[in-house]
């Protein structure tokens, strides 16, 4: 991209980078991101590979294997943690590569007996313990992270483009444009989001588009006001002059000229919003309007831990997950502004 | 963000509590009033009506040879101090708001003309010391018993039932489903002389069910001045009651306090003596469940309900326990069970197939449920209705977790092949995947068990959560595949026209959710309703529910045939702790549920409490006390 040359951006990037905890933060959730996208194959039921008769399977992706396959006596799908005794104990060189947790989201590892939520336990491969229903909390955690994130993610992107969209015109055009848009923007601004959530909740099962949908109708308008008073005083500059005096048009003067400049505020705001996104996500589980059981979701986890406070492992660990990943993201919005911060000490008088 | 709004609004409703606690005392002195409205004589419907005179042939009938069930060792006296989780919005018992918990306490003091035996479930004298049912199959009479007294002193005489009609039918209570019932069920209420009367009901009954539905309770003539604005003058009104408490104080959003009436004309009556020991109950407002059971712990609450699994196994634990201060106590009951189970609708093209239906029930692992997080407490529900004694039918067994059979079915249906994702599908690509629509949260537990397991009969159970008047009304408009829910059941048989007759299949609002219709069945049903033969309606209840269980449109749940129930050691119970039909032992009021007399049976050994809390004091333990009765368990589970 152009905006790699720019002397400017590489001078912002050396600055990031400067401020430690905010580029480890950044490099931190980078990582957990990327791992969380190849989540299967760190956490899943599934083997990742399967030695079976001299052939090899890879059951990670793709459609199930049933038990029959290898030569277990059931059609539906093997449990791969079984199968690996069952093969130690044979001992005739079929063997199991499990991943690091052998457990998915949504299974119930339950045993007779012994009631879940069940404690951490470096034997069972449950590292974080189980919640109320027998299922992997890590598992869930990691599951829950990558579908928070995609979520605050996507959201994001819907409301930049309508808030910037919407705020560059107002801020530009000015005049009844503005004054009409500005008066919808806070009667929108008063609906009140929760209830709408509720009721929807109430209707129909929100799933995560619907709940991507609500939240972005009610999401976009934040934007609108930082974009517009940016635009309003970029335009006045000479620079837009000049361009305008060049007989650029008006699409071209905001896209080219007046988006540029304002991109400091946008930065600056992302990794608020996406702190912002997954709050709202993991909320709106917790109360239990959120995505569907048995999606698995922090907010979910959460409510769980506080009804088993006698299980002290599923809230340590959600609360331990959500202060890290909002504290990471934190640093980084914090860098980021400092980053683009044109001067780089203040003086306090 | 704007999630933050909900913390705005908590102290909000904060305030609009306080500002209903600062409202004026009750008043509970009549006060002369505005003139009330002219009640119109009860109009009687073309081909209703009673005789004019009362019928020389009839049988007058009475119970006194059924045992008592209080205990002859009972003390009267003491407080019991318990809680409720909001105050009333009235003390009206019918009208806008009064519908609350705290009713149950206002409706079981205002008695009916009969009662029923908690253990035999025969009607026993109340109001009444007589009654007899007329020729024409729809009629009850009743001789009232003389010496029954309004709260205030008044006679209770045959004018107050009179009254009572003409209120229920009257537009000033603002209460439509009265005003309908009084007007559709009870057809006509004449007086004969002072103590005596008739009732008619809609249509022919078996003479001990209308026993209850067509005995409609007085009301106090003397204290209601019925006009536009009855609601409001109404709302804090301590209306004059027939049972043995009477409101004493109340503290608007604190506490409301029952004393009982020294002199109630029941005391020395046979199946009523010897209960309602305390002196006064004391009702607490505790908002929060988990704070009223600390208030337990610290002994300012007698007894507390353990059925929750969590309460019962990891709350009731401890100091407390161990020491033996208070006591748990486990009492099984044989009640009308909740019918709780999976409604599948038979108009869906999968589910209208009775080997898809079959399969789905052998593909449900409940045991997997029960076992796990149920802690073993629950008990799989066998067949839809049960509680009901000799009409149940015990031979019925729910169909068990057996993945072979759920195959076999599927097969049978088409259903051989599995897709990618491990779920059957048939030659036309139609997949074995059904949506579950239920409306609790946390049955979600319960339900992803399942779901897990019945994949590995490849089939996929989509889980719809809505809340709960959402669901219902989903279920009710016929709109679901599989509905997940109970009904509420009561009175004393089974009911089976609202939930499988075809009169009521493929209509919306009617309570036959599963959409089934068999002619067959349809037959048996009308010859069940329209009997008055116990001993055929037995018969008939029993064919009935083998056909339910043959059709598989319901898949039955769970069961919880029990209460438990925690207590400092000081409140006392009978020998056997409870009856019969016993629906919450610590219950002060006559009924505890349903229409079975079994409440009232507990008292309070003041001298126990002076010896427990000493004992506390010095530390000392007094060995811990859980009791188990399983007398009157019916279920073999």
């Amino acid at each position: 991209m152009a905006l790699a040359v720019n002397p400017l951006t590489a001078k912002q990037w050396r600055r990031f980078k400067s401020i430690k905890r905010g580029y480890y933060s950044a490099l931190g959730l980078a990582a957990a991101l990327v791992l969380s996208l190849a989540a299967e194959l760190l956490v899943n039921s599934r083997a990742l590979v399967v030695s079976y008769q001299g052939e090899l399977h890879f059951p990670t992706y793709g459609a199930f294997l049933p038990g029959t396959t290898f030569g277990l006596d059931y059609a539906y799908e093997t449990n791969y943690r079984e199968l690996k005794r069952t093969f130690t104990e044979q001992g005739n060189g079929d063997w199991v590569l499990l991943p690091l947790v052998p457990y998915n989201a949504l299974e119930n590892d339950l045993r007779e007996g012994v009631y879940p939520p069940y404690a951490p336990s470096w034997s069972s491969g449950h590292y974080l313990g189980t919640d109320s229903t027998g299922r992997d909390v890590l598992a869930r955690l990691v599951y829950g992270f990558r579908i928070a994130f995609g979520f605050a993610f996507i959201l994001l992107a819907v409301n930049y483009v309508v808030g910037v969209a919407l705020g560059c015109a107002m801020g530009f055009w000015g005049g009844a444009f503005d004054l009409l848009f500005q008066r919808l923007i806070e009667i929108w601004n008063n609906v009140p989001f929760l209830y709408v959530i509720m009721i929807v909740a109430s209707i129909v099962v929100p799933n995560f588009w619907t709940l991507m949908a609500v939240m972005a109708i009610f999401g976009w308008m934040q934007m609108t006001w930082y974009m517009r008073t940016a635009t309003y005083k970029e335009k006045a500059r000479e620079y837009v002059l000049a361009a305008r005096a060049l007989g650029a048009s008006s699409p071209r003067m905001i896209a080219s000229h007046i988006l540029p400049n304002a991109i400091a505020l946008i930065v600056t705001f992302m990794p608020f919003s996406v702190a912002g996104g997954i709050t709202a996500l993991t909320a709106l589980d917790y109360l239990g309007f959120g995505l569907p059981p048995p999606t698995p979701s922090w907010g979910e986890l959460l409510a769980q831990g506080t009804n088993h406070l006698e299980a002290p492992w599923i809230v340590t660990s959600v609360v331990v997950a959500i202060v890290l990943v909002l504290l990471m993201v934190a640093y980084v919005g914090e860098a980021i502004r400092e980053a683009f911060d044109p001067k780089k000490f203040s003086y306090y008088e | 963000m704007k999630l933050l709004r909900i913390t705005t609004l908590v102290p909000l409703a904060g305030g609009a509590l306080l500002a209903g606690c600062g409202a004026p005392e009750a008043e509970p002195v009549i006060e002369p009033q505005a003139q009330g409205v002219e009640l119109p004589p009860i109009q009687v419907a073309e081909g209703d009506g009673l005789p004019a005179s009362l019928p020389a042939d009839l049988v007058w009938e009475t119970n006194d040879e059924d045992p008592e069930f209080a205990s002859p060792d009972a003390v009267r006296g003491g407080t019991f101090r318990t809680y409720m989780l909001s105050f009333p919005l009235t003390l009206r018992t019918v009208g806008p708001d009064s519908n609350g918990a705290f009713a149950g306490y206002l409706r079981y003091n205002r008695f009916s003309p009969v009662s029923f035996h908690p253990n035999t479930r025969r009607p026993i004298p109340s109001l009444a010391t007589h009654w007899a049912f007329g020729a024409d199959g729809r009629s009850i009479y009743f001789k009232l018993n003389p010496d029954a007294r309004w709260s205030d002193g008044v006679p209770v005489t045959a004018d107050d039932y009179v009254f009572g009609v003409q209120f229920m039918r009257s537009k000033e209570i603002v209460a439509p489903w009265y005003n309908n019932y009084y007007t559709e069920r009870i057809r006509d209420l004449k007086r004969y002389d002072d103590h005596t009367i008739g009732i008619q009901g809609a249509s022919p009954r078996p003479p001990d069910e209308m026993l209850y539905e067509y005995a409609p309770g007085p009301q106090p003539r003397h204290f209601h001045v019925l006009n536009d604005n009855w609601v409001a003058d109404y709302n804090w009104k301590i209306e004059p009651n027939t049972g043995p408490y009477q409101i004493g104080k109340v503290e608007k959003g604190k506490y409301i306090e029952l004393v009982r009436k020294d002199d109630w004309w029941a005391n020395d009556l046979p199946y009523w003596r010897g209960r309602f020991n305390p002196q006064k109950v004391r009702i607490r407002v505790i908002r929060d469940m988990n704070i009223a059971y600390q208030h337990f712990l610290k002994g300012e609450l007698d007894t507390f309900g353990l059925v929750l699994p969590q309460f019962w196994h990891e709350k009731a634990i401890g100091e407390g326990f161990e020491d033996g201060y208070i006591a748990k106590y486990w009492f099984y009951n044989d009640l009308p069970v909740p019918s709780a189970g999976m409604f599948l609708n038979s108009e869906d093209p999968l589910l209208a197939s009775r080997d898809i239906r079959y399969g789905l029930a052998h593909a449900m692992n409940f045991d997997r449920v029960i076992n796990t997080v149920l802690r073993g407490d629950y008990e799989r529900m066998p067949t839809f209705q049960l509680g009901f004694g000799d009409y149940d039918n015990r031979d019925i067994e729910a169909r068990p977790f057996d993945l072979d059979r759920a195959g076999e079915y599927f097969d049978a249906a088409g259903f051989d092949t599995r897709d990618a994702a491990g779920i059957r599908v048939d030659g036309e690509g139609r997949r074995l995947s059904f949506r579950v629509t239920y409306g609790q949260p946390h049955h979600s537990e319960r339900l992803v068990i399942l779901q897990e397991d019945a994949r590995k009969a490849g089939v996929e159970l989509e889980l719809q959560l809505l809340d709960s008047a959402s669901s219902f009304k989903q279920i009710q408009e016929k709109k679901h595949q599989i509905g997940w829910m109970a009904w509420s059941s009561q009175g004393l048989s089974p009911r089976y026209w609202e939930h499988f007759h075809s009169d009521n299949a493929g209509v919306t609002q009617t309570n036959n959710i599963t959409n089934h219709a068999d002619p067959a069945m349809d037959e048996l049903i009308m010859a069940f309703r329209n009997s008055v033969d116990r001993q055929e309606r037995i018969a008939l209840a029993q064919r009935l529910e083998q056909m339910v269980h043959d059709s598989g449109v319901v898949i039955p749940t769970f069961q919880v045939p029990y209460t438990r129930e925690g207590a400092w050691r000081w409140v006392k119970l009978p020998s056997g702790l409870g009856t019969r039909t016993t629906g919450t032992l610590f219950n002060s009021q006559a009924n505890s549920a349903g229409i079975f007399s079994a409440g009232g049976l507990f008292w309070i050994d003041e001298a126990e409490k002076e010896r427990t809390l000493q004992a506390k004091d010095d530390g000392v333990t007094l060995g811990p006390v859980t009791v188990v009765n399983a007398d009157h368990r019916a279920s073999s589970g």
